[in-house]
């Protein structure tokens, strides 16, 4: 367990130092993150209140949209250096799912941090705690089928598939999301529905994980 | 019995609940109070969802007993459902937006389950074109059940999206705690297991029929034995022409 846990932690700032050097992410998610905001209010806009009661689902739809591009880099940087292989003899499979868990659920979540503040400032909406709590648990389950598809399709041809897959099964956390970050909401109700997607999510894709690193 | 007398049994017993929901749903059955003509559709709709509902659990089944015996055999089973349980479903939605139409006044709303069984459609298209990314036969199979799996998690959403959501979908009719009597007329009720009927006999059958196809394309393909050998090519090495 242990080691499961210090490996697990050695992959994910592993994943930390790879996004440090190239900056895949960053590059790939900030840009988009900005655009959609600024295009979804644009195409939303100019009424204020239109605005304001719009801008939780559109924090929460940047966010699932943003887990394509980011699913496409789950194995990227060790099939292009041609370590894959290697890395899955070292790592035990469960090692490497929680660490590239823990890393994009960091990007996921920043994703989701940013779309909030921007809407924020340019939609004049108010944010909740529970709306914050709501982006944490979302983005984890997130991250887990993010992974767990992005192991199957992310260096394939037909990468398209990736949205097919990815945009249905986050469609929990964008629901239950946008209800908790939507002020004037009972958002314990919807916690406890992102609580049981994480659960689920995660329990499959630990159980799915290993059969994927066959080949 | 062998496969194919299954095959003719079924498509015969099919084929006559199919003709015995047809003249339960246009004429016996009233049509409704509130709905009129239309309600004749939930006739279809329903039992189509509900078949759809059992080939996606046919998936998972079948998915988990691939990844537990590698046998290809399972991932082609678990394939056939798929392809029936999609076709079903988009039929469901098909019918249901004929019928809302004429009683909700529209052929779409956001409704939670609405919304959740297009995306249980979007994610067995998916698991359908996780098929075929790689060319090994057991690749594809893995990659189609780990989605399989994953897949059927969205189904128990759909079918309690009604539950807990405030919906303009109606509630379940058959499975709800007071039992189907307090929700519908007893000829209505028989119509509608009637189309039950019908609509599993039909997919069970289609399903064999494609197992069958399936199963052949995947066979080696046979060698002739009076077949001419293929004569040797002979390489000379030395200045060439």
């Amino acid at each position: 367990m242990v080691s499961v846990v210090s490996r697990a932690t050695r992959v994910a700032l592993r994943e930390m130092a790879l996004e440090a050097g190239a900056r895949e992410a960053a590059t790939v998610v900030a840009p988009f993150v900005v655009a959609t905001v600024v295009l979804a209010g644009l195409g939303l806009g100019p009424r204020p209140d239109v605005l304001r009661s719009a801008a939780p689902g559109v924090s929460w739809l940047v966010v699932v949209f943003a887990a394509v591009p980011l699913a496409r880099s789950v194995a990227a940087a060790e099939r292009e250096e041609g370590c894959w292989d290697l890395l899955r003899g070292l790592a035990p499979a469960s090692a490497l799912l929680w660490g590239k868990v823990a890393a994009l659920w960091v990007w996921l979540a920043a994703a989701w941090a940013v779309a909030t503040l921007l809407t924020a400032a340019l939609f004049n909406a108010s944010t909740t705690a529970m709306g914050a709590l709501g982006g944490g648990l979302g983005a984890l389950g997130l991250a887990g089928v993010t992974v767990l598809f992005g192991a199957i399709i992310g260096a394939q041809r037909r990468s398209g598939m990736l949205a097919v897959l990815l945009l249905p099964a986050g469609l929990p956390a964008l629901l239950a999301g946008t209800q908790a970050s939507t002020p004037g909401v009972d958002a314990g109700a919807w916690i406890a529905l992102l609580v049981a997607y994480d659960l689920i999510t995660l329990a499959v894709a630990w159980a799915a994980f290993p059969v994927l690193l066959e080949g | 019995m062998s496969r194919g007398a299954v095959e003719r049994v079924l498509g015969v017993l099919a084929a006559l609940a199919a003709a015995a929901l047809v003249v339960l749903g246009l004429l016996v059955a009233p049509p409704d109070a509130v709905q009129g003509q239309a309600q004749r559709l939930m006739y279809v709709h329903v039992p189509a969802a509900w078949v759809a509902y059992l080939a996606f659990a046919a998936v998972l089944v079948c998915s988990v007993a691939y990844l537990v015996r590698r046998d290809l055999a399972w991932d082609r089973r678990a394939q056939a459902a798929a392809e029936l349980g999609v076709g079903l479903t988009g039929l469901a939605i098909m019918l249901g937006s004929i019928w809302g139409r004429p009683v909700w006044g529209v052929w779409w709303t956001w409704d939670p389950r609405l919304v959740t069984t297009v995306v249980l459609l979007l994610v067995y298209v998916g698991y359908l074109g996780v098929r075929g990314l790689a060319v090994d036969a057991h690749v594809n199979a893995r990659r189609a059940a780990v989605v399989g799996v994953a897949g059927f998690v969205n189904v128990p959403l759909v079918h309690f999206s009604v539950v807990w959501w405030r919906t303009l979908h109606q509630p379940p009719t058959v499975l709800r705690p007071a039992g189907p009597a307090s929700a519908i007329e007893p000829v209505m009720l028989v119509a509608l297991l009637a189309g039950v009927v019908a609509f599993t006999l039909g997919a069970g059958w289609l399903y064999l029929r494609r197992l069958r196809v399936l199963a052949r394309r995947a066979a080696p393909p046979p060698v002739s034995v009076g077949a001419r050998p293929v004569p040797s090519v002979t390489v000379v090495r030395g200045d060439g022409e």
